[in-house]
C-alpha cells in the first residue's frame, strides 16, 4: 500500500513539476489525437451524412462495416497501416513509419468509423422534416444536407470528440506505427506501457492521471453534448 | 398550372396515387379532400417536386417537368409547401423567415422588408427576435405560413394547415389563405372540414383510394 501511495505522490510531484518527459508526452498525445480527429471528422461525417440520408441496394452493408470497423482491434489498424508505410510497402519511400504522421493516419483510420457511425446516428435520430423542409423553401440537395447538419451539429460534434477519445486512449497505433520515439513519438499510452514495464511506476501514473484527466474533460464534453 | 397526365405513385406494391387526368389552374383556390390513406399527402409531395411520381408525367406552366436535379430544383423555388406540424429550424423566427429568402440570393434590405410584410400578415410582427422553438403551436403555424409568404410563392400547398390550431389562429391563417389568388397565388389545401371549402369559396378536388374521382369547379 505504501508503493501505490507513495509512487501517487511521486506523480503529482512529476505533473506540478511539468516534467519535460511528461509534457512531451502529453503534447505528442494531444497533437497527433487532435490531427487524426480532424481528418476522421473531415472523412467520417460526409460518410454518415451520407450513409444516413441516401437509400441504395447495399446500404445494410455498408452500415454493417461500418459497425465492423469500429470493433477492429487497434493493433489490427497498426499492422494494415506498418504494411503500408514499412520501407518495403507500397508507401515505404515517403519515409512516415515511426513519425508523428503515421500516427496521425492510423489513428484516422480507427477514428473515422466511430464519427461516421455516432454522425449516422445523429441522422437517423433527427426530425424526418428537416431536409423537406429545405427541399421546399427552395435550398438545393447540398444546402439541404448543410441545413440537417447545422441542425444536429451537437450530435455531430459528439461524433468528432468520441473519435478524439479513441485516438488520445489507443496504444496499438501508436507503438507500432510511432515506434515510442522518446521526445519525438512517445504518447501518454505508449510511455505508460513502456515505464511501467522498466519499472518507472510513478511516471507511468503520472502520465496514467493526466491521461484519466484528458478522457473526463472528453466525456463530461461529450454528455452536456447529449442533454442538448 | 399544373397539368397530370397518367400520374401514379407506388410504395413497392402498393398504389398509394393513380391520377388518369387532372388540372390546376393558376390564381385560383382548390380544397384537396379524401378520407386518411386517400392520397392527399402524397399528391401534395409530388406538386412540391419533392417526390417523384413512380410513372405518368406533370406539366408545369406549360411545360414537361423533366425530374432531374437541376430543373427539378427551379420549379420548387415556385412551389412552396406548409406542413400540418412544420419544422422550424434553430434559431430565431427570422432566421426561419429568411431561410428561403437567403436562398435565393435576397439581398438583406428587401429580406428585411419581406420578412417584415410576411410577420405583419400572420399577426406576429415583433416576434422577429423571438426563439423559434420557444413558440406556441399557433405561432409556429403562423411563423411556417410566413416563411412560405415570404417567398411569394406561385403555388401554395397546404397540408391541412389548420388542424391542431386554436380557432382564433385557425380564422386568421383562413383569412390569408383566402386573399392569396388575388394576388395571382395558386392555393391547394387539404382538408377534412366540410366547412372549409364553403367558407374558402374555392374549387374542390377530392380522392379516394389514391384515385381522383371529383373535381368540381365554382
Amino acid at each position: 500500500m505504501d508503493f501505490l501511495v507513495s509512487s501517487f505522490a511521486a506523480a503529482l510531484r512529476m505533473i506540478g513539476d511539468l516534467s519535460p518527459d511528461v509534457f512531451d508526452a502529453v503534447r505528442t498525445s494531444l497533437s497527433v489525437a487532435a490531427g487524426a480527429t480532424v481528418f476522421a471528422a473531415l472523412l467520417g461525417v460526409p460518410v454518415g451524412l451520407l450513409v444516413g440520408l441516401s437509400e441504395f441496394p447495399l446500404k445494410r452493408l455498408v452500415v454493417t462495416l461500418l459497425n465492423t470497423l469500429m470493433a477492429v482491434p487497434t493493433v489490427v489498424v497498426g499492422l494494415f497501416v506498418y504494411g503500408f508505410l514499412s520501407r518495403q510497402g507500397p508507401l515505404g519511400v515517403m519515409g512516415l513509419l515511426f513519425t508523428p504522421t503515421a500516427i496521425v493516419i492510423g489513428g484516422t483510420m480507427l477514428a473515422a468509423p466511430i464519427v461516421a457511425n455516432y454522425a449516422l446516428a445523429s441522422v437517423r435520430g433527427a426530425d424526418p422534416r428537416i431536409v423537406p423542409t429545405a427541399l421546399t423553401l427552395g435550398a438545393d440537395r447540398f444546402r439541404a444536407v448543410a441545413t440537417l447538419a447545422g441542425e444536429i451539429r451537437f450530435g455531430i460534434l459528439a461524433a468528432v470528440i468520441a473519435g478524439f477519445g479513441r485516438v488520445v486512449s489507443e496504444i496499438g497505433v501508436a507503438m507500432m506505427l510511432g515506434g515510442n520515439i522518446r521526445g519525438y513519438t512517445r504518447t501518454m499510452t505508449t510511455a505508460i506501457a513502456l515505464e511501467t514495464s522498466k519499472g518507472e511506476f510513478a511516471f507511468g501514473m503520472a502520465l496514467g492521471i493526466v491521461l484519466m484527466l484528458v478522457a473526463l474533460v472528453v466525456n463530461l464534453f461529450l454528455n452536456l453534448l447529449q442533454r442538448r | 398550372m399544373y397539368r397530370l397526365q397518367s400520374i401514379r405513385k407506388c410504395y413497392g406494391s402498393n398504389v398509394a396515387l393513380d391520377i388518369e387526368a387532372l388540372t390546376i389552374a393558376g390564381g385560383r383556390l382548390y380544397t384537396l379532400t379524401g378520407g386518411n390513406g386517400a392520397g392527399k399527402s402524397t399528391l401534395l409531395s409530388i406538386l412540391a417536386f419533392l417526390a417523384p411520381p413512380t410513372s405518368g408525367e406533370i406539366f408545369y406552366a406549360g411545360k414537361r417537368v423533366d425530374w432531374n436535379h437541376g430543373s427539378v430544383e427551379e420549379y420548387r423555388r415556385k412551389v412552396t409547401l406548409l406542413h400540418q406540424s412544420p419544422y422550424l429550424f434553430g434559431g430565431s423566427v427570422d432566421d426561419n423567415v429568411a431561410f428561403g429568402l437567403k436562398v435565393r440570393g435576397i439581398r438583406e434590405e428587401e429580406r428585411r422588408r419581406r420578412i417584415d410584410e410576411a410577420l405583419d400578415v400572420v399577426g406576429l410582427r415583433g416576434f422577429r427576435d423571438r426563439k423559434a422553438r420557444e413558440l406556441s403551436g399557433g405561432e409556429a403555424q403562423r411563423v411556417a405560413m410566413a416563411r412560405a409568404l415570404a417567398l411569394n410563392p406561385e403555388v401554395l400547398l397546404l397540408d391541412e394547415p389548420l388542424a391542431n390550431i386554436d380557432r382564433e389562429t385557425a380564422g386568421l391563417l383562413e383569412t390569408v389563405v383566402a386573399s392569396l389568388p388575388a394576388r395571382g397565388t395558386t392555393v391547394v389545401m387539404t382538408t377534412h372540414d366540410p366547412d372549409h371549402q364553403g367558407r374558402l369559396n374555392g374549387d374542390s378536388i377530392h380522392l379516394e383510394g389514391g384515385r381522383h374521382v371529383l373535381q368540381s369547379l365554382r
